[in-house]
């Protein structure tokens, strides 16, 4: 069975967790929770 | 202010689902972590609706504004900032309620950026601050110098002064006690700076360090296995004192994230440190600080020798040419620069960055005199004005 990869937190950091872990291993299913309305923003 | 809010976020679920092949859900709050069966428990749109299992889990939960418990504060017409959707609803606030006496509580990052704001709407501001100059982050000499900033673009500010109650009548907030007094209010925002969100973490039985920041290990690691914290709601070690630390700065949050998402792809990176190198503009002042000022230096008893001056941003002849004060902090022992701060005109700010590397570097203060800086009369004069103070304190430590 493939990985799983959860992340808690849509912004930044936990994206880019997100986003390194998928790009070095793209078989892992990387799923992301937020609690917000929005993702990742530039602030 | 930036107008349109959708300009400012980086990437949307759709762009994260369809370029990189990554689930995110929003409005999908996380209540619970099982940390033995390793599965998580979710609250979709406010249903508790399901338990999702993982191998690794990274906890991002970020911060929360600090809000006192002072009686009314739930009233209409009060605001804790942190994110972009507070300013959204603020603004809104404004155009419906039209309020005439904001007060901002806070002389920091957050309270300046939102006097200013204010300001430029119309209304009539008051920052109300307990310590005798507004930027904490920056020694009280420097900060003295955004305190005159802020007070050219019309801000009144109230400082040495603290909070005694507010004053809420249907519902609605209408004045401020302080302890010299009191002032009307009906629109008071709260820049008191921000806590970790490590209510879950905690829960969950994850240990917390410094002002209940996560703690982590230099890998990202937290003490329970595959769970690892990055961001706002984790801690970060002190480049300079090499002490676990607290700083919620978006540079810091991303390279974590970073160093985590590789390393629980296999990879063993160390994430460094940081020097809570931070910039920021009020009005057409640009501020900027690395590293220790004085008054963390000497709170790590650190012998310490510190020199301030004042110089040009560029030629004189320049018409845009504006003044810039450097201040440097170095061990009186070694000659390590230890940190600096910078307050001035256009083209101020960012030489901080030379601060930073510097520091980073462990450079003395004299290794910061030699450094070959870029040079022509449109950017700068001859000594670059970082290296007009590392001259200055050279000599005050050679003596």
């Amino acid at each position: 069975m493939e990985k799983r990869l959860l992340i808690i937190g849509g912004d930044g950091a936990g994206m880019t967790a997100a986003s390194q872990a998928k790009r070095r291993d793209p078989k892992r299913v990387v799923r992301a929770f937020e609690k917000g309305p929005v993702t990742s923003y530039s602030a | 202010m930036v107008d349109d809010r959708d300009t400012l976020i980086a990437r949307t679920p759709e762009q994260f689902r369809r370029k990189l092949d990554i689930e995110v859900q929003v409005e999908h709050e996380v209540i619970d972590i099982d940390v033995k069966s390793q599965r998580i428990a979710i609250r979709a749109h406010g249903i508790p609706n399901s338990w999702e299992p993982y191998d690794d889990l990274v906890i991002a939960t970020g911060s929360a504004p600090i809000v006192p418990a002072w009686d009314g504060i739930a009233a209409d017409g009060i605001f804790a900032v942190k994110t972009l959707l507070d300013g959204a609803r603020i603004r809104h606030y404004i155009d419906a309620k039209k309020p005439r006496h904001a007060v901002v509580v806070g002389g920091g990052y957050i309270g300046l950026e939102m006097a200013e704001n204010l300001r430029q709407v119309g209304l009539e501001t008051t920052l109300i601050e307990q310590l005798p100059e507004v930027m904490a982050s920056l020694d009280p000499d420097m900060g003295a110098l955004v305190s005159q900033g802020l007070r050219e673009l019309g801000v009144r500010l109230n400082l040495e002064q603290s909070v005694a109650g507010l004053e809420v009548s249907g519902g609605r907030i209408r004045a401020i006690h302080t302890d010299s007094g009191s002032l009307p209010c009906d629109l008071l925002i709260l820049g008191l700076g921000v806590r970790p969100a490590s209510e879950l973490a905690r829960h969950a039985g994850v240990a917390l360090g410094v002002k209940d920041a996560i703690r982590v290990d230099p890998y990202l690691r937290t003490s329970i296995p595959s769970i690892w914290a990055v961001g706002d709601v984790a801690e970060s070690t002190n480049l300079i004192t090499g002490q676990p630390g607290y700083v919620a700065l978006a540079t810091v949050a991303n390279k974590q994230g970073r160093i985590a998402g590789l390393n629980l792809s296999g990879a063993s990176i160390p994430f460094a440190g940081v020097l809570g190198t931070a910039i920021t503009r009020v009005g057409a002042l640009e501020i900027a600080r690395t590293g220790l000022n004085l008054t963390e230096a000497k709170a790590v008893q650190r012998d310490v020798v510190d020199m301030r001056i004042q110089s040009e941003t560029k030629l004189g002849y320049f018409p845009d040419v504006a003044p810039i004060t450097v201040k440097l902090v170095a061990d009186r022992k070694s000659h390590q620069l230890l940190g600096g701060q910078i307050v001035g005109g256009s083209g101020s700010g960012k030489r901080i960055d030379t601060i930073a590397v510097a520091a980073t570097a462990r450079m003395t203060v004299h290794d910061l005199v030699d450094l070959d800086l870029a040079y022509a009369p449109p950017f700068s004069d001859v000594w670059d004005p970082v290296q007009v103070a590392a001259r200055a304190l050279s000599s005050k430590l050679m003596r």
